[in-house]
């Protein structure tokens, strides 16, 4: 399994805050897929994708000197970052209730980047993608109403219609497959 | 809390869905528990892989030369960082010292005679004469709630193409941690200084040097960092010198 050095993390989001050539766009080369793939998936259209990484890379210089290695990987908190702006946006959207019809998945959006079109370079996505299969429906449906809707265990509980243990042990469960089974795709 | 009980809730604190009282005891743990840390980092790892599954997906062409060019946009507005700026440093902390000092003495002067301004609107020609800027502003900070909170703002408006700055100053008794500093404008704009950092006994400082223009600017907040106004002033006091 690759993992990063967390004192790579806190070297990088020194370097970004201090606009030292390179580590703006090293960000942007680690995060944008990802960032932008959140935008597809939560937002809906590749306009408010990008839209999505602009202005998490905002965010992210503006609060770069509070980034603490001790409290997370890099990974998680840029990705917390960009969830939060896009949760965000899709408050406003209701609020505004002018595209309702646009939330959903990418397959319900026509004319807009879909799962097809995306980048099937990274070996390590595509060995994620397969470690996914490892996850029970449950477990799946759990982890994306937490990491997609940022809803809390007792949220994701009432959502599914289970026990609160049960929900927090299907998120927990989930998180610790993936990382098995990309152990196991990586020996075969 | 035991570490059964936190690693039963280590994916909601590193989802973000942990709410605050739970979460500041889980933190807590986790600073001196090597194991739970572990465990995290093994979770952690978990959301790193779902999000490369679940939603990595290439950007489209221009992203990149667009999110990189908001970011130099983004630059040229916000404060010099350390390195490019230490030039400025003492020079803004020194001279916006001197101002201050200058401001108390003209709030003092107020009180008592008349013929004091005269002198200080001296002083305070021949200060701006020697920065070669067009205007000093000053702001009291007023804090929110019943907090014990004094301090002070200075802003410096240079002429055109000119550094200038803005200085804070503050003493909270009893403040830990830090704080964001904003500037605000009528429009709407804003502009953040470097974070606050109180030192023992609540005293804190912090400073902005820039190329743009301060001028609109007339109002200052300072937030904590769960988003809570702690004081906020009104920058005024625009004084035309008189000769």
């Amino acid at each position: 399994m690759r993992s990063r050095d967390p004192g790579s993390d806190a070297a990088l989001m020194r370097a970004f805050s201090r606009r030292e050539p390179g580590a703006a766009e090293g960000l942007y080369e680690r995060y944008a897929s990802r960032i932008y793939g959140l935008g597809i998936v939560m937002l809906g259209n590749d306009a408010t994708a990008q839209d999505l990484v602009q202005d998490t890379f905002v965010k992210l210089w503006r609060s770069a000197e509070r980034y603490e290695p001790s409290r997370g990987k890099l990974d998680t908190w840029v990705l917390l970052v960009a969830r939060s702006l896009a949760i965000d946006a899709l408050r406003r959207r209701v609020l505004d209730a002018r595209s309702l019809q646009a939330i959903g998945l990418p397959g319900e959006v026509s004319g807009e980047p879909g799962p097809e079109e995306v980048a099937e370079t990274a070996d390590l996505a595509d060995r994620a993608r397969r470690a996914m299969v490892s996850l029970s429906d449950g477990q799946r449906a759990a982890l994306e109403l937490a990491y997609f809707g940022g809803k809390t265990s007792a949220e994701v509980a009432e959502m599914e219609g289970i026990p609160l243990g049960t929900a927090k042990t299907r998120i927990r469960t989930a998180l610790l497959r993936l990382r098995e089974a990309m152990e196991e795709h990586r020996e075969v | 809390m035991r570490c059964d009980e936190v690693r039963e809730v280590l994916a909601e604190h590193l989802l973000g869905t942990l709410p605050e009282p739970e979460d500041l005891e889980v933190r807590g743990h986790l600073r001196g528990c090597a194991g739970c840390r572990r465990e995290m980092a093994a979770l952690a790892e978990g959301v790193s892989l779902f999000s490369r599954a679940a939603h990595e997906t290439a950007p489209p062409e221009g992203l990149k030369e667009r999110v990189l060019s908001v970011l130099e946009e983004e630059w040229a507005q916000q404060p010099a960082p350390a390195g490019a700026a230490r030039k400025w440093n003492w020079m803004a902390a020194a001279a916006a010292i001197v101002v201050l000092a200058g401001s108390l003495g003209w709030a003092a002067a107020a009180d008592r005679r008349a013929v004091r301004y005269e002198a200080d609107a001296a002083n305070y020609q021949n200060f701006l004469g020697v920065l070669g800027g067009e205007n000093v502003r000053v702001g009291t900070l007023s804090p929110r709630g019943s907090r014990d909170l004094h301090g002070s703002v200075v802003l410096y408006d240079a002429k055109a193409g000119e550094q200038s700055w803005a200085l804070l100053l503050v003493r909270a008794p009893g403040m830990e941690g830090t704080a964001d500093v904003t500037l605000s404008s009528s429009d709407g704009r804003t502009i953040r200084l470097h974070e606050l950092t109180f030192e023992a006994g609540g005293d804190a400082s912090t400073w902005l040097v820039t190329s743009s223009s301060l001028k609109p600017y007339d109002r200052v907040a300072v937030t904590a960092p769960d988003g809570t106004q702690i004081a906020t002033g009104t920058i005024s006091g625009e004084r035309t010198p008189t000769g």
